[in-house]
């Protein structure tokens, strides 16, 4: 076993995603508890440069370097993981809990039989104990678990729960020789597919009011079409309303949706599950109305209203003019 | 190509209580409590149904889980699964997800299997992971958060979601594992006739295989409520006042005008 920590950095389309630095603040923390180095792991095609850009932030950064390496590939990067730590078991494997963490981490931890946790806001090391901090329940419940083991740890980090590293002196660039064997993948990739959008753009929008399921109805959405009119915004929604087809998907915010930013979210019958909070939370000046004083919402919330949103949308607009 | 599809199902309590936890500190209190159909697995159990009515085959309803969760698996019958299985796991809270996909890999392994099925996400523990994890023990190609899947040949094309709407589309072979999404399909409602005839079915129940456990040890330590419950300022009163004041509000923010 080696003191050290790795984390796997995520790229898509020649760009780095914010998350792999939080990574890296993590994985330094967590090496200078277990008295190892901070290291990163960043598999492409022709990625000298993505791979220079990531060296402020570990002690090494370790490339490889292939053309099935060019997207993201479950088989291809299962291979250069198994093989890396095969040679050298790092303490903790870090992997940014996302579309590609969770389609890769968990299914590596089964094929290594590697202790797993995944989609922590929190981890750290006791000794040689991983103690990891996750939420439960739509974020209403949040738990500390322990584990113990002489393997590797996998770990998914929820993205936005670390603060991204200060610059440190570079760490060194290794170009890593594991040949990878093309032909043993056994997805084959066809295309990335894009939105057609042929809609209102939420992303430019100064005002979203944004309804989720506690809405009950379809035909509710006209009192929000009505406040998104006098206040000179738009009607945003959470994810369940868009899968309803209530609402086109080019208004759904959140991390299969859209990130937005406006001045006014108005979060009326939301949750505020982490993928509808990660499109929303740096929004200028956030109100939530809710009905369940124990949803998550509150906690991004600058402003809480624990009401039925059917009683106070009437009477807000009555209060407005509207 | 007839299909042998094994889906996951979970049971949980309805993610919009509240919730209390025990006085040990390492579950909540689940007195009183109701139970349902992890959301996603609503989808992937359609997905299965989906396929099998398309390309014919059979469906297996799978859950690791206490007694209760017999009334879940009756509902998927009712919904088009032709067997159900319970393996018999009465860890209530399920943390430790390592275990249960290996309980789970075990029992898929005495199953034929074409296809496997989770959920994205299970609500409860939100752990993407089981899915994942039993694609790794069992050596299945893989695609996570689909939701597109069609079968061509021993092929299957399939989209999986990215962030931002985008969508990843590819090809794998036969047999692999799938964790489903919310969305991926409209869920249909059982008949009545279906319930009934669900009603009176067995239900296999399989004790949980020994799991070798010297790779890891696992342990809750602690469950609390979240720290700090953010700072909202929570507007009092009834609707009526709070509607006021959230105006008079919005007024002095510049976000109404005249
Ligand atoms: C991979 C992945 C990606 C995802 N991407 C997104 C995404 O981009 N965007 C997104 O939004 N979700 C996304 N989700 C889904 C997300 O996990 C949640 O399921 C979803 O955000 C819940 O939407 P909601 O808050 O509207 O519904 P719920 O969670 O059902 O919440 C409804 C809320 O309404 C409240 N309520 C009920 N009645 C009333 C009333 N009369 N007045 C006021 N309040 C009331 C309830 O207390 C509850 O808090 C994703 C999930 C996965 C697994
Ligand atoms: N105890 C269980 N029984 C059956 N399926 C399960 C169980 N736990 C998790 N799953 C499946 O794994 C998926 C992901 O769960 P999780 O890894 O907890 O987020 C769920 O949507 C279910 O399909």
């Amino acid at each position: 076993m080696d003191p050290d920590v790795l984390f796997l950095a995520e790229h898509f389309e020649g760009k780095l995603a914010p998350s792999t630095l939080e990574l890296a603040a993590k994985a330094r923390e967590l090496a200078a508890s277990s008295s190892g180095a901070p290291r990163g792991i960043l598999l492409g095609h022709d990625a000298g440069a993505l791979a220079d850009s990531l060296t402020p932030y570990a002690s090494e950064i370790v490339l490889v370097d292939d053309p099935a390496l060019a997207e993201y590939a479950p088989g291809p990067y299962e291979q250069v993981l198994r093989a890396t730590m095969d040679r050298t078991p790092p303490r903790v494997l870090l992997v940014a809990h996302s579309a590609v963490g969770y389609d890769f981490a968990p299914a590596l931890a089964g094929a290594m039989d590697l202790p797993l946790v995944t989609n922590c806001v929190d981890v750290r090391l006791e000794g040689s104990t991983l103690v990891a901090t996750r939420r439960l329940l739509n974020e209403k419940v949040q738990g500390e678990f322990e584990i113990a083991s002489d393997r590797t740890y996998v770990v998914t980090l929820r993205p936005g729960t670390v603060k991204p590293p200060e610059p440190h002196p570079p760490g060194r660039l290794t170009r890593s020789e594991v040949a990878v064997d093309a032909g043993a993948a056994r997805e084959r990739f066809l295309r990335i597919e894009r939105p057609q959008v042929q809609d209102i753009d939420i992303g430019q929008a100064d005002v979203i009011v944004a309804a989720g399921r506690g809405i009950k109805k379809k035909e509710n959405l006209a009192l929000f079409e009505t406040l998104a009119k006098r206040l000179g915004g738009v009607v945003g929604a959470s994810r369940p309303l868009t899968d309803l087809e209530w609402l086109p998907k080019t208004r759904q915010v959140g991390q299969s949706g859209k990130t937005v930013r406006p001045k006014l979210y108005l979060a009326c019958g939301i949750s505020g599950a982490m993928q509808h909070v990660a499109g929303m939370k740096d929004s200028g000046f956030i109100v939530a109305i809710n009905t369940d004083p124990s949803a998550p919402i509150f906690e991004v919330a600058h402003v809480g209203v624990q009401a039925n949103v059917l009683e106070i949308l009437p009477a807000l607009l009555k209060e407005i003019g509207a | 190509m007839a299909l042998n599809i094994v889906v996951c199902l979970k049971q949980i309590p309805n993610p919009d209580l509240q919730f209390q936890i025990a006085p040990d500190g390492l579950d909540i209190k689940r007195e009183g409590l109701n139970y349902k159909t992890n959301g996603a697995d609503e989808y992937a159990l359609e997905e299965a149904v989906r396929l099998k009515e398309t390309n014919g085959g059979r469906v297996v309803a799978l859950a690791a889980g206490p007694k209760r969760a017999e009334q879940m698996l009756r509902e998927a019958l009712a919904k088009g699964a032709d067997e159900a299985v319970r393996v018999g796991h009465e860890d209530p809270a399920g943390h430790d997800v390592g275990r249960v996909a290996r309980i789970l890999a075990a029992a898929i392994r005495t199953l034929p299997h074409d296809l496997v099925l989770t959920g994205v996400q299970s609500d409860d523990i939100g752990g993407s992971a089981t899915g994942g994890l039993i694609a790794g023990l069992l050596g299945l190609p893989h695609a996570s958060v689909v939701t597109r899947v069609q079968v061509r040949g021993s092929e299957i094309e399939v989209m999986s979601e990215l962030e931002g709407g985008l969508g990843r589309t590819y090809v794998l072979p036969l047999p692999a594992l799938l964790t489903i999404q919310f969305g991926a399909n409209q869920p249909r409602y059982a008949p009545l006739p279906a319930i009934m005839k669900a009603a009176r079915q067995t239900i296999r129940e399989v004790p949980p295989a020994p799991i070798d456990s010297s790779a890891y040890a696992f342990k809750v330590r602690r469950l609390s409520p979240p720290p700090a419950r953010g700072n909202a300022e929570m507007i009092p009163g009834r609707a009526a006042e709070q509607a006021k004041r959230l105006a008079q509000l919005l007024r002095e923010k510049g976000f109404v005008r005249g």
